[in-house]
C-alpha cells in the first residue's frame, strides 16, 4: 500500500501545478482517494511544495473533512444538526453503529467502514442526511440505515447503491423574481459590459441590493470599493461555503441556477475589472461540483467565459471551482480567502478588508450566491428587477426546516411578517422559530410579528421551525456544541469560552445547573462578544442564554432552586475509586 | 508635525503606521498584553490588549493609531474582561505556579497579579497534552502554552528556522514541532536561538536554569509596588452584633498545612487579633467540631477526596463567609498535579510500589474516604466568597485580609502582597 501512496500524492503534485495555495485540493483529493493522508503523502507533498511537514500536518489537524489516520473504506458522515435530530437523526446513528458493529467516530477494527458525525450538511429539509465516501444521501431513517448496513456488509460499492438515495433534489415552494426568471445566458455580462462599470453599480444601488450572506453590507459600495483599489489584479470569489446549520438556499440556486451565478460572477467581474474568479464550495457539496464545473465548461464553449468575454477584446475572466475541507469559519470572508490560499482559514486581522487586500493580498470582491444571482437579475432586467410592494426594497431567499409541512425553499419579499411565513409552509403548534442559523436569532410566539428584513430579523435564509413538542434546551445545547466544536481557535475568548459555555450547558441539561451558573454564563457570554476575533465568537453563546430567557421552563424543571452546584459531579468523581475497591476485595 | 491620540486622557504621541500598542509602549503606558512582542509582527490572539478605541473595543496591537483617537484601557470594565481572559488561560491549561520554574518571570502570572486575578473562577479543563523532554537544554511542556505563538514568529523570522508551528482547531488546537521525530531533538533548536527564550509562559523552559534565580528575586517579584492597587473581588458584608467577637473557623483539606504555619507568622500579631476574634473549629486549638454559627471559615487545601467534600460542606454550612487560601484551595495547587495520572497508578505507587512498602495492599476498608478522580480547587465544590492566593499567602496578607474583615472593610491585596508561589 505503501509504495502506491507515492503516484498519487505525485499525481496531485503535477494536477495543480505543484503550486502551493492548491494544497487543501490535493489533500482532499488524496483523502477521497484512499480514506486518509498517509505519512509518505505529507513527506512527497512537502518536498514537492517545499513546504514544512508541519504546514500539512497542521492543515490536515484543522480541517474536519481531513485525516492522518486511515478512516474505514466505507466513510460515513452523519449530519448532526438540531434538523437531523429532529427527524430521527440520533436514533439512525445508533442503528448504523450498532448494525455495523462499529463505535461512533472509530473506525471498524478491520478498516472496512467509519461512521462519525459532523456539522450540518445542508440538507436540513431532507434529512437525517450522511456522507458517505464524500457524496451526500438524503433521508436516512432507520429503514435506510438498515438498508445501508446491509449493503456496506455485503462489500457493495457505493456506486452501486440505489441512485435515488444520492438524488438531492430541491423543493421550491415560491418562487419571486429570481427563482422564476428565464435568463438569456449572457444578457447581463454584455448589458454590464455596455453600460460600463459607473451605470451598473448605479443599478445595483438602485435596486438596493445587499449582502445575502448575513452580513448586508450594500453590494455596490462592496464592488466599488474593490474597484477603486489600486493593483494589477483583482478577484471575484463565490462564498458557496453555506456552513449556517438550517441554510440550504445556496445549494439550490448552486444546483439548478448554476448559470445565473456564473453570470453574476462574471457580471460582477467585468464592473470590478477582475480576470479570476473562484467559487468556493464546501465540501459537503460535492455532489454539485461535477455539474458546475461542466456549466463552466460551457460558457467557456460559448464564449461566456475566457479570454475576450462576448468578443469584447481584453475582456478576460474565468471560473474555477475550489473545495472547502470542513470548516465553518471559512464562511467568513478572510478566513476563506485563507483556505482559498491553502492555509488554516483563520480570520483575519480586519481592516483591511478584502476589498481592498484580499486574495493574494489583491482586491477581492467576496460574494455570497444568492447576492451574485441577484446582482445578474439586476442587470439583465434593471432594478426594477427585485421590486416588490412593501416598504423594504428586495427579496430574499428562506431555506425553511424543522417542524412544517412544507419544508423548502422560499422567495420572499423583504418585511414579510413570520406569521406570513409560518402560514406558508403550513406550521402549525409553533412555539418558537431559529432564524439565520445558530448565529441568528429565535423568537418566540409572541414575536411572529417581527418581520425578516434587514432592519428586523436579519438572516442568510435559515429559518428553523420548532412545534411545542420541542424541548428548547435541547435546540441551544445542540448549537453550543456546533460553536465549540467549529471555533478556529485563534483567539483566547473564543477558543476557551465556546468550551465553557458548552460544559456549563452540558450542566444544566444534566440537571445540575444554579443561579449562580447562568450569572457566569452571562459575564461569558459578554466578554466573548466584547472581545472575539470574529462574528462565531461574538454569538456563540448567544443560543443558550436567549433560549433562558424565552424558554425558562425547559431549563428551570432541570435546575436546582439554588444558587450554586458543584461544578463536577462527586458521585461520579469516585466511581474509579469504587470500582478499584471493589476489584481489590475480588482479588484478595 | 506629531500627531496625537489619547489613552486614558493622557495625550500619546504616535509616529505614522504605528499600533496603538506601539504609541502606548513608546511613550511609556502600559497596556495589558501577552501575545504582543515590540519585535515582531502582531498576532493579535491574546485579546488581552483589548481596549475601547472611539467607543468600540479593539486589539490594540492590530489597531492602527489614527489621529485623535480616544481610547480608554485602564477602565474597570476593561480589567475586569482582562482578568476574565487571564482566568480563561489559567483554566484551559495546567498553570500551577508554585511548581513551575517560570513562577516570578512568567508574563502570564505577572498580567493576573496586575489584574488582580485572586481566583480561577472557571472550573480547570485538566489537559494532558504530551510534554517534550527529547532535547538537551530545552523542555516544552505544553499543558502551560498559551498559544501566543511568539515562539513560532521567533524561529520562523529571526532564526530563520521555523520549527514551530500551530496546528489544530478548537480545544484540540495544539503546538507541534517541525523535525522528522515531530519532537524538539532533531529540530536543529538550539539554546540560543530567540525562540527558545521568547516564550512568556513555562512552556518552553531552558533545561537545568529553572531555579538558579531564587524565587522571590525574580522580574516580577521585583516589580513590587508597581502594579496597579489590585481591587480584589468584593467580599459579602458580615451581619455582626456590636460588640460581639468575629467567630473564626479554620481547615486544611489537601494540603501541607503550610497556609497555617504562615498564619502564625503573624507572630505577636495574634494577640491583637483575638481581641477581635474567637476561633471555632481549627487545628490551631485543636478544635474538631464546630461549637456554633461562624463567621469567617479559611479552607486550606484542594478537595481530593469524599472526607474533604464533607468537611468543605459543613465549612459552608457554618461560615458566613468562605475565604480560599493558597494555592490549592485555589487552584487545586500541588496535590492536582496528579489530575492526569490515573486513580490506580496512583493507589498502587502509594500501597504497593512506592519506596519502603514491604507487602503492600491498596486499603479497601470502608471506614476510608474514597478518593476523587481529580483534585479540585475549593470553588468547584462550593460557593466561595473570597480568595487569598500565596504559597503560602504570607502572614502579612492573611493579617492585612483577617484586619480589614475585622474593621469591616473591604480587603485590598497590593501588588507585594500578591503571590501565587
Amino acid at each position: 500500500m505503501q509504495s502506491a501512496a507515492r503516484p498519487l500524492a505525485q499525481e496531485q503534485l503535477a494536477r495543480y501545478d505543484r503550486d502551493p495555495a492548491s494544497i487543501l485540493q490535493m489533500l482532499r483529493n488524496l483523502q477521497l482517494q484512499q480514506n486518509g493522508i498517509r505519512p509518505s503523502d505529507i513527506e512527497t507533498l512537502s518536498e514537492g511544495l517545499n513546504v514544512p511537514a508541519t504546514k500539512i500536518k497542521s492543515l490536515i489537524d484543522f480541517y474536519s473533512f481531513l485525516h492522518d489516520r486511515p478512516r474505514g473504506s466505507y466513510d460515513i458522515y452523519l449530519s448532526d444538526s438540531i434538523t437531523d435530530r429532529m427527524l430521527g437523526g440520533r436514533e439512525v446513528a445508533w442503528t448504523l453503529c450498532r448494525e455495523l458493529g462499529v463505535r461512533l467516530g472509530e473506525p471498524r477494527p478491520d478498516g472496512m467502514v467509519t461512521v462519525s458525525t459532523t456539522s450540518c450538511t445542508g440538507l436540513c429539509e431532507r434529512g437525517p442526511a450522511a456522507i458517505v465516501d464524500g457524496l451526500a444521501i438524503e433521508r436516512v431513517d432507520v429503514e435506510r440505515a438498515r438498508e445501508m448496513a446491509r449493503l456496506i456488509k455485503a462489500g457493495a460499492p457505493v456506486d452501486e447503491w440505489p441512485l435515488d438515495w444520492f438524488l438531492i433534489d430541491d423543493e421550491i415552494h415560491r418562487k419571486g423574481p429570481l427563482l422564476d426568471a428565464d435568463r438569456e445566458p449572457g444578457a447581463a455580462t454584455e448589458r454590464a459590459i455596455k453600460l460600463g462599470p459607473y451605470m451598473t453599480l448605479a443599478e445595483l444601488q438602485v435596486a438596493g441590493l445587499r449582502g445575502c450572506g448575513g452580513a448586508g453590507f450594500e453590494t455596490h459600495q462592496k464592488w466599488n470599493l474593490c474597484r477603486s483599489a489600486i493593483a494589477d489584479r483583482r478577484f471575484v470569489i463565490c462564498n458557496a461555503d453555506e456552513g449556517e446549520p438550517g441554510t440550504f438556499k445556496d445549494r439550490a440556486l448552486l444546483n439548478a441556477y448554476t448559470d445565473m451565478l456564473l453570470e453574476g460572477m462574471a457580471v460582477c467581474a467585468v464592473t470590478i475589472g477582475a480576470t479570476r474568479g473562484f467559487i468556493y464550495l464546501r465540501h459537503e457539496y460535492e455532489f454539485l461540483r461535477d455539474r458546475i464545473e461542466r456549466r463552466i465548461q460551457r460558457r467557456r464553449d460559448k464564449g461566456l467565459l475566457g479570454r475576450n468575454i462576448l468578443g469584447h477584446h481584453g475582456i478576460d475572466f474565468d471560473i474555477e471551482v475550489y473545495m472547502g475541507a470542513g470548516s465553518y469559519v471559512c464562511g467568513e470572508e478572510s478566513a476563506l480567502i485563507e483556505s482559498l490560499e491553502g492555509h488554516r482559514g483563520i480570520p483575519r486581522i480586519r481592516p483591511p478588508f478584502p476589498v481592498t487586500n484580499g486574495y493574494l493580498g489583491k482586491p477581492t470582491v467576496v460574494n455570497n450566491v444568492e447576492t451574485l444571482c441577484y446582482a445578474a437579475g439586476i442587470l439583465e432586467q434593471g432594478p426594477g428587477f427585485v421590486a416588490n410592494d412593501g416598504d423594504e426594497p428586495g427579496w430574499k431567499l428562506l431555506s425553511i426546516s424543522g417542524d412544517c409541512a412544507k419544508p423548502g425553499i422560499y422567495e420572499i419579499p423583504l418585511g414579510m411578517p413570520v406569521r406570513d411565513v409560518l402560514a406558508m409552509c403550513e406550521a402549525e403548534n409553533v412555539q418558537a422559530v431559529q432564524v439565520g442559523g445558530p448565529g441568528g436569532t429565535l423568537i418566540s410566539a409572541d414575536e411572529f410579528d417581527r418581520r425578516v428584513s434587514f432592519n428586523d430579523l436579519n438572516t442568510a435564509g435559515a429559518f428553523i421551525i420548532f412545534d411545542e413538542s420541542r424541548d428548547m434546551l435541547e435546540v441551544a445545547l445542540n448549537f453550543t456544541h456546533f460553536f465549540a466544536h467549529e471555533s478556529c481557535g485563534f483567539c483566547t475568548p473564543c477558543r476557551v469560552g465556546t468550551k465553557l459555555m458548552a460544559q456549563m450547558a452540558d450542566k444544566l441539561a444534566e440537571g445540575h445547573g444554579a443561579r449562580l451558573d447562568i450569572e457566569q454564563m452571562r459575564r461569558l457570554h459578554k466578554i466573548m462578544t466584547q472581545a472575539s476575533h470574529c462574528g462565531l465568537g461574538q454569538v456563540a453563546a448567544v443560543p443558550i442564554l436567549t433560549a433562558y430567557e424565552k424558554f425558562p421552563d425547559d431549563f428551570q424543571r432541570r435546575m436546582d432552586d439554588v444558587d450554586f452546584q458543584p461544578t463536577f459531579d462527586v458521585e461520579a468523581a469516585i466511581e474509579r475509586s469504587k470500582q478499584i475497591v471493589r476489584e481489590e476485595e475480588a482479588a484478595r | 508635525m506629531t500627531r496625537w491620540i489619547t489613552i486614558d486622557g493622557r495625550a500619546v504621541p504616535f509616529a505614522d503606521g504605528q499600533t496603538v500598542m506601539q504609541a502606548a509602549t513608546d511613550a511609556g503606558v502600559f497596556i495589558p498584553h501577552l501575545c504582543y512582542h515590540p519585535d515582531y509582527a502582531a498576532n493579535g490572539s491574546c485579546k488581552m490588549c483589548t481596549c475601547k478605541i472611539n467607543g468600540r473595543q479593539m486589539s490594540s496591537c492590530t489597531t492602527r493609531a489614527v489621529e485623535g483617537q480616544v481610547i480608554e484601557s485602564n477602565t474597570e470594565e476593561l480589567n475586569s474582561e482582562r482578568r476574565a481572559l487571564a482566568q480563561m488561560l489559567f483554566a484551559e491549561g495546567n498553570h500551577h505556579c508554585p511548581s513551575c520554574e517560570e513562577s516570578g518571570n512568567c508574563v502570564l502570572q505577572n498580567m493576573a497579579y496586575r489584574l488582580g486575578m485572586t481566583a480561577l473562577m472557571f472550573p480547570n479543563f485538566h489537559p494532558g497534552r504530551a510534554t517534550d523532554a527529547t532535547h538537551p537544554d530545552v523542555l516544552l511542556n505544553r499543558d502551560r502554552c498559551i498559544y501566543c505563538e511568539l515562539c513560532v514568529r521567533a524561529s520562523r523570522d529571526t532564526d530563520g528556522k521555523d520549527i514551530f508551528c500551530i496546528s489544530g482547531r478548537s480545544e484540540n488546537k495544539s503546538l507541534t514541532i517541525n523535525s522528522d521525530s515531530g519532537t524538539l531533538a532533531d529540530s536543529g533548536l538550539s539554546i540560543d536561538d530567540k525562540a527558545a527564550e521568547v516564550c512568556p509562559v513555562g512552556a518552553l523552559i531552558k533545561k537545568r536554569e529553572g531555579f538558579k534565580q531564587p524565587i522571590g528575586e525574580r522580574e516580577f517579584d521585583r516589580l513590587q509596588g508597581s502594579g496597579a492597587q489590585i481591587r480584589a473581588p468584593r467580599m459579602p458584608k458580615l451581619i455582626r452584633e456590636p460588640g460581639k467577637k468575629l467567630k473564626l473557623a479554620t481547615c486544611s483539606l489537601a494540603g501541607c498545612f503550610g497556609c497555617h504555619m504562615s498564619f502564625l507568622d503573624i507572630d505577636e500579631r495574634i494577640l491583637e487579633l483575638v481581641e477581635h476574634v474567637e476561633f471555632d473549629r481549627s487545628p490551631l486549638d485543636d478544635l474538631k467540631e464546630f461549637t456554633g454559627e461562624c463567621d469567617i471559615g479559611l479552607i486550606e487545601g484542594g478537595v481530593c477526596n469524599t472526607e474533604n467534600i464533607e468537611t468543605l460542606r459543613e465549612f459552608r454550612k457554618r461560615c458566613k463567609v468562605i475565604i480560599a487560601v493558597g494555592a490549592c484551595a485555589i487552584s487545586g495547587g500541588v496535590p492536582a498535579l496528579r489530575n492526569t495520572i490515573d486513580v490506580r497508578e496512583l493507589l498502587e505507587e502509594t500501597y504497593i510500589n512506592g519506596m519502603g512498602v514491604d507487602n503492600g495492599q491498596i486499603p479497601t476498608d470502608p471506614e476510608l474516604p474514597h478518593i476523587l478522580e481529580r483534585v479540585s480547587p475549593v470553588h468547584e465544590v462550593v460557593k466561595v466568597d473570597f480568595f487569598l492566593p500565596g504559597c503560602p499567602p504570607s502572614a502579612d496578607a492573611i493579617w492585612r485580609v483577617l484586619t480589614s474583615v475585622v474593621a469591616d472593610e473591604q480587603p485590598n491585596l497590593p501588588y507585594d502582597l500578591m503571590h501565587f508561589d
